[in-house]
């Protein structure tokens, strides 16, 4: 059963592209760092890696980065594909797609406390 | 590199509304980061419909939207202003995918300006709350005209904010949330599931 931000399953990345896989996630998908940058790897995912050191989610990427969500999700998948970050996906355990009431109600208590 | 095994749940909600109506000041009032810009590529199927049919030999052009965020431990949530114009259709689809719901700010003075976006979520089924924004004669009108004025379905929550202020703004967020999960009701089977998923953190 998938559970509630489960960590997407490594991609099979085959030739740096994974289009088919990318188109999948939502803009507000949280990435997370999960290994250091190696020598001579990309700018491009070097900044991705930098920002990733707590949870930034695609969009916030594509901001800093200035390339379109789009961009920033293929980017994304292949260091997915390749270990290099863990993407937490939005809730979608029911069926419209919509957040669980369970994940609602932390929510909410977090909002309350502000 | 930061392994600290929690498992993050993105979330987000809309700010929706009319062209001044205080969706960009809602986003920057709430948020935690300055506030942000992100483009996204407008398709080609949209020429013809867009400002593009002006600049000839241009098939493309990007779509700006705005957004904040706010961290509560695991939960991360990100506000998004919709774009104004309603050629951007496709755009509130993805951002409407799999969110909490809407905040659709009125100016009382121009409620036109709100009948997309309220067609819109009420067409798609998606939980939204409407908020006057405190434009100068906002408080001359009760409720119930407001409701009459825009004509909202008896369940749509009214709320009154200063889009200015951080606590008003919060609290209209509160409404919406209380509004998405009364429209839900209980989930019983998928509390379990959660509970014994959340204990991370």
């Amino acid at each position: 059963m998938p559970e509630p931000g489960r960590v997407v399953p490594v991609y099979a990345v085959t030739g740096g592209r994974t289009r088919s896989a990318a188109v999948d996630l939502p803009m507000e998908s949280l990435v997370m760092a999960a290994a250091q940058a190696s020598d001579g790897m990309q700018a491009e995912y070097r900044q991705i890696l930098e920002m990733a050191d707590r949870p930034v989610s695609l969009v916030e990427i594509g901001s800093a980065l200035q390339i379109p969500v789009g961009v920033a999700r293929v980017l994304v998948s292949d260091l997915a594909g390749a270990g290099y970050v863990t993407v937490h996906r939005p809730d979608a355990t029911r069926g419209d797609g919509r957040p669980h009431p369970a994940v609602l109600e932390r929510l909410l208590e977090g909002l309350r406390a502000r | 590199m930061r392994a600290d095994g929690k498992a993050y749940v993105p979330l987000k909600i809309l700010i929706a509304g009319g062209f001044g109506v205080g969706k960009t000041t809602m986003v920057q009032t709430l948020s935690e980061i300055p506030p942000l810009v992100t483009e996204e590529a407008l398709t080609t199927a949209s020429v013809g419909l867009d400002d593009v049919t002006a600049v000839p030999g241009k098939t493309t052009t990007t779509v700006a939207m705005d957004f904040g965020r706010i961290s509560m431990d695991d939960l991360v949530l990100y506000l998004f202003g919709t774009p104004g114009q309603d050629r951007f259709w496709f755009m509130w689809d993805e951002l409407a995918r799999g969110s909490v719901g809407a905040v659709v700010l009125v100016d009382l003075r121009r409620v036109d300006d709100s009948f997309p976006a309220i067609d819109y979520f009420e067409s798609r089924r998606l939980p939204f709350v409407v908020a006057v924004n405190s434009f100068p004669e906002a408080d001359l009108f009760p409720d119930d005209e407001v409701r009459d004025a825009l004509a909202l379905r008896p369940d749509t929550p009214v709320v009154r904010v200063d889009a200015r202020s951080s606590g008003s703004c919060t609290r209209a967020l509160i409404r919406l949330v209380e509004h998405s999960l009364r429209r839900d009701g209980a989930g019983p089977a998928g509390s379990r599931t959660l509970a014994s998923a959340s204990g991370t953190g």
